[in-house]
């Protein structure tokens, strides 16, 4: 249920994560009881794409407002989501040049230029180089949606190994811009960027959590989504010292063997800790 | 308020100024040209005439008008469009070179320097930056105060005599389009806004910096007050010339709002339009994309 949500709000998200945010989208965690009604209602508009966001455009009351070809909203459903395609297009090729231009204006200038669209569109990204990391993340989720949508062995392995899987599936998707995902945490974490950032690692966290068969109602709930974002942020620091070699060593290629032991270590706690409370809580039972 | 009433009781006797001829109404379009009722062949004319006077104290006006805040809105319009080395940029009603300048500057500045790789400094070779106004005074003052700022031998400043409403350059041409308080002279601003979309290369953007509307209460009296009273005043004082002074006051407040002109720029053909307000709407940059 979170899942097909999120998959249909993630597209908005990655195009729209300024207005988004003043709407009444929840940027914290929510309770479980809200989280269906606020994915459903943003997964409606999503739906209605084309009325009603123009309708929730106009009544937001920040400074900038934007307004599609004001003409007849039915016939033009194509071109009104053709910028934030085109948009979407361009992100995707600067990605490639990441990795020699680090996440920057250089970068999206080259994509820019490789895709055919005049480098001026940078200038309409609202913020820059964070709508370019933002676009990974999102995009980085949307194929480990993917991923868990695919793979069935998922259910044969322990939870705590399931997470541990899942973490490094995510983790994996990074390591080829490695080098640069230093610079990448440094603009995730900048105060204007770091409402949206914190967003996108609340629904990642959720969902891997979602794929391990999470049904918790309480607060269990808002802790396991704390203790799993404390350990992916950790393992993702580890990651960017590690230069264990892995199993292909004629490539060189750095597999982070360590990171991974790092992380099955972690989740390993992090499950007898659950343990370890639960027991607590069962002594104190005075039968 | 008392200032309006007044103003209001010129407007009505102005229409029955030599003018306009009540005959020619029946033939030809009238426009505004601040509180008055012009033909639209005169205003260009009129428009003209007002900036020929004001060339050579344009600036310090600019300065004295805005309490000197006219710099910081136009270093927001450039931060906005985000320049480029090997950039064609048109700044069309841009007489002075204010916005010109700065986006060189930009381009060329040091630090951006540092950050370059080999492929950019070819590439700089390559930019260009058309300065485009109606009124040749306008453009000397510009290539004058361009010397000043040791840009004289710069090849990337073109200076271009031109009408916004029929601009001389080719289809999908430029990467950048801005027109900092210049479209509110215009006679037809659709014309020129469809000349902008007409320039523009795919992706390419439009900014327009312009006077606007201010809304907030009590702000918005004050504003009044001081752009009928002062203004003027300041234009007698300084340029020696009220009249010009009255009418950009007025042509201010009949510019379209920022909401109607944002709609007009959609129909242009423009996508993803947004506008930001400056000094609680006495400035709005409007920016929009064009694919």
């Amino acid at each position: 249920m979170y899942r097909s949500a999120a998959r249909r709000l993630l597209p908005a998200v990655c195009r729209r994560t300024g207005h988004f945010r003043s709407k009444a989208f929840p940027v914290r965690f929510s309770a479980p009881i809200i989280h269906p009604a606020a994915f459903s209602a943003a997964a409606a508009s999503e739906n209605a794409r084309n009325h009603k966001l123009n309708n929730f455009e106009a009544s937001n009351s920040s400074s900038s407002s934007s307004s599609n070809e004001g003409r007849k909203p039915r016939v033009t459903d194509r071109p009104k989501a053709h910028w934030q395609e085109e948009q979407a297009r361009v992100l995707q090729a600067s990605l490639r040049h990441v990795i020699s231009l680090g996440w920057s204006d250089a970068a999206m200038i080259a994509g820019a230029r490789e895709v055919g669209v005049s480098p001026s569109i940078v200038g309409s990204f609202p913020r820059k180089e964070a709508a370019l990391v933002e676009f990974f993340m999102d995009d980085c989720l949307q194929r480990l949606i993917d991923i868990i949508d695919l793979k069935e062995d998922l259910t044969n392995l322990i939870p705590s190994n399931r997470v541990a899987k899942l973490v490094r599936i995510r983790l994996e998707m990074q390591a080829p811009y490695i080098s640069k995902w230093p610079q990448a945490l440094s603009i995730q974490a900048q105060p204007s960027n770091i409402a949206t950032s914190f967003k996108q690692r609340a629904m990642l966290v959720d969902e891997i959590w979602h794929a391990a068969g999470d049904e918790s109602t309480d607060i269990d709930w808002y802790v396991k989504r704390t203790v799993l974002g404390g350990i992916y942020s950790t393992t993702e620091i580890y990651m960017l010292t590690d230069t264990s070699p892995g199993f292909a060593h004629l490539l060189s290629v750095v597999d982070f063997r360590d990171t991974w032991a790092f992380l099955d270590e972690r989740v390993r706690e992090a499950f007898d800790l659950k343990k370890t409370v639960q027991e607590e809580n069962l002594d104190s039972v005075p039968y | 308020m008392a200032l309006r009433s007044i103003y209001r009781g010129l407007k009505k006797n102005n229409l029955l100024s030599p003018l306009c001829n009540s005959c020619s109404h029946l033939h030809s379009h009238s426009t505004s040209f601040g509180y008055k009722e012009v033909r639209e062949e005169e205003k260009s004319q009129m428009v003209g005439n007002v900036f020929t006077s004001v060339a050579s104290s344009y600036d310090l006006m600019n300065d004295l008008m805005s309490g000197g805040l006219h710099r910081l809105w136009k270093e927001r319009l450039v931060s906005k469009l985000n320049p480029f080395p090997g950039m064609k940029h048109l700044d069309v009603a841009g007489g002075t070179g204010d916005v010109a300048f700065r986006i060189l500057e930009s381009i060329n500045n040091v630090g951006r320097r540092a950050m370059r790789d080999i492929h950019d400094d070819n590439v700089l070779d390559e930019t260009q930056i058309f300065v485009c106004d109606i009124n040749p005074n306008m453009l000397n003052v510009g290539k004058k105060r361009a010397q000043e700022r040791g840009f004289g031998d710069d090849k990337s400043l073109v200076w271009v005599e031109g009408d916004a409403e029929a601009l001389k350059f080719e289809d999908d041409s430029m990467d950048g389009y801005t027109i900092a308080f210049g479209i509110r002279n215009v006679t037809h601003i659709e014309k020129a806004l469809a000349e902008a979309h007409r320039v523009l290369k795919r992706g390419g953007r439009f900014l327009c910096l312009e006077l606007s509307h201010v809304e907030l209460p009590i702000f918005k009296d004050l504003y009044d007050y001081y752009s009928f009273s002062v203004i003027p005043a300041l234009g007698e004082l300084v340029a020696g010339d009220r009249e010009s002074y009255q009418y950009l006051v007025e042509s201010v407040r009949r510019f379209p709002s920022q909401e109607k002109f944002a709609k007009m720029i959609a129909e242009a053909g423009f996508d993803k339009v947004e506008y930001e307000n400056l000094v609680g709407g006495v400035v709005a940059i409007h920016s929009g994309l064009k694919f």
